[in-house]
């Protein structure tokens, strides 16, 4: 036990997707707080919340004790610089790391909604209702989705966008694909064609 | 306002073996995009080939702009919808410019106007530089652009294409998307298929089938006034 607490690095216990995030600001172009608050709100705010300013200010606090950031005295012409922050080395090495196990997660968010339908493999009604509702609630988002550009942006952005829309997308036909897959085999199963509710004689 | 309305439609299959389409009902608005998402054998072809007029259902009812489809015999295509096929065979040597106004010298259509709206529809899908070559000499995307073109030429209130970016390169499948929604931004229904997720891109509903069953949303959501002036503008 104490040779495991021995290995872990001061990250690896770095559980909020807030402060990676940060991170990740950080990392993409050094900066003081109050831009990176304000630069988290405009990237991700419709994705994380943070409560306020000193919710930013404590996890760079934080990401500092870590040694995933550290401060670089302030170069503005105010009567008191504001300390501007860039990452370490081991910071950006970390942050590439946590990335990486961010992939391994969506298949592990999977296959916790295809076991929670499992529970429903010998009610095949119910089943398939769910995978019903699966498919309806999916297709109602994907439209807004697909939703083109309206205004012209610049490259990056559009870049950063492009590829979070075609994500989305490709996952979108592939759950319609793992859908239909899904009442297919849960059909097979009860004997098809399934009637749900049979007339009675 | 509904444009294209079908009305628990079914349709069995050549074999005769399943239901290529299964008691389907969808609505479409003049200016709306409408994806319908399904696997090969989904019925997704049969259904648009049924919304276009070429094949008639076995039961339910096909109306385009108020009226029955099934009784308009073959005045369907050419008189307000516009199916796009990739196809070309009958047509080597030709200028695709002389191909698109032959469509509408079928059709009726003075051989003066049919060139002059060939040559405007191919600079509307941005082919004109198609104009002079022939069939054979095009790629996955211009052959789609110059079908699209061919249906736009014959002034469709709606187009109806399956799978449009099928054998177009990756890279230039969200060009031929955007030019859709740029059409159906214009005004003029847009009926899809696809098989891929990525094909969504512009659409206002995306529906999908499975065994001939369609799922989703099958009529059209109330429109936003916003959304009524975004196509008047684009109609000028």
């Amino acid at each position: 036990m104490a040779a495991t607490r021995a290995k872990r690095t001061p990250t690896q216990t770095m559980t909020s997707v807030v402060y990676w995030v940060l991170l990740g600001l950080v990392i993409e172009r050094p900066s003081y707080g109050l831009e990176l608050y304000h630069r988290f709100q405009r990237m991700y705010g419709d994705l994380l919340s943070v409560k306020s300013e000193s919710h930013v200010y404590g996890a760079l606090n934080s990401l500092e004790k870590r040694k995933l950031i550290e401060t670089i005295p302030g170069t503005g012409v105010a009567r008191q610089p504001k300390p501007h922050y860039k990452a370490t080395q081991n910071g950006a090495h970390s942050y590439q790391d946590w990335l990486v196990t961010q992939v391994d997660d969506e298949p592990r968010r999977q296959e916790l909604l295809v076991r929670q339908l499992g529970i429903f493999a010998d009610d095949p009604a119910a089943a398939l209702r769910l995978v019903g509702r699966f498919e309806e609630q999916h297709l109602k988002s994907a439209a807004p989705a697909a939703r083109l550009p309206g205004v012209p942006r610049d490259s990056r952005a559009e870049l950063i966008e492009d590829l979070v829309a075609e994500r989305r997308r490709l996952a979108d036909g592939g759950m319609l694909k793992w859908l239909h897959y899904a009442e297919d085999r849960i059909e097979a199963r009860a004997g098809r064609p399934y009637v749900d509710d049979p007339p009675r004689t | 306002m509904i444009l294209l309305e079908l009305e628990h439609v079914s349709k069995r299959s050549r074999r005769g073996v399943r239901d290529a389409l299964d008691d389907v009902s969808l609505a479409i608005d003049e200016g709306e995009l409408v994806t319908v998402w399904g696997e090969r054998r989904s019925g997704r072809s049969t259904l648009l080939r049924i919304a276009a007029g070429i094949e008639t259902p076995d039961t339910g009812v096909v109306r385009f702009a108020g009226g029955d489809l099934v009784d308009r015999g073959d005045k369907k295509l050419g008189e307000g919808i516009g199916y796009c096929r990739t196809a070309f065979r009958a047509s080597a040597g030709q200028h695709i410019v002389d191909l698109l106004a032959a469509t509408q010298l079928a059709r009726g259509i003075p051989r003066s106007t049919a060139r002059s709206r060939a040559w405007k529809a191919l600079e509307r899908v941005g082919a004109k530089e198609c104009a002079t070559r022939t069939s054979e000499e095009l790629n996955g995307e211009e052959l789609v652009r110059v079908a699209i073109a061919r249906a736009l030429a014959c002034e469709p209130r709606l187009l109806v294409i399956d799978e449009p970016t099928i054998g177009v390169e990756l890279i230039a499948r969200d060009g031929i998307l955007a030019l859709l929604r740029s059409i159906a931004d214009y005004g003029i229904a847009i009926l899809a298929s696809t098989g891929e997720g990525t094909g969504f891109l512009g659409a206002d509903r995306v529906l999908a089938l499975h065994k001939g069953t369609l799922r989703g949303e099958i009529t059209p959501a109330f429109a936003p006034v916003t959304e009524l002036d975004r196509h008047r503008q684009a109609r000028g």
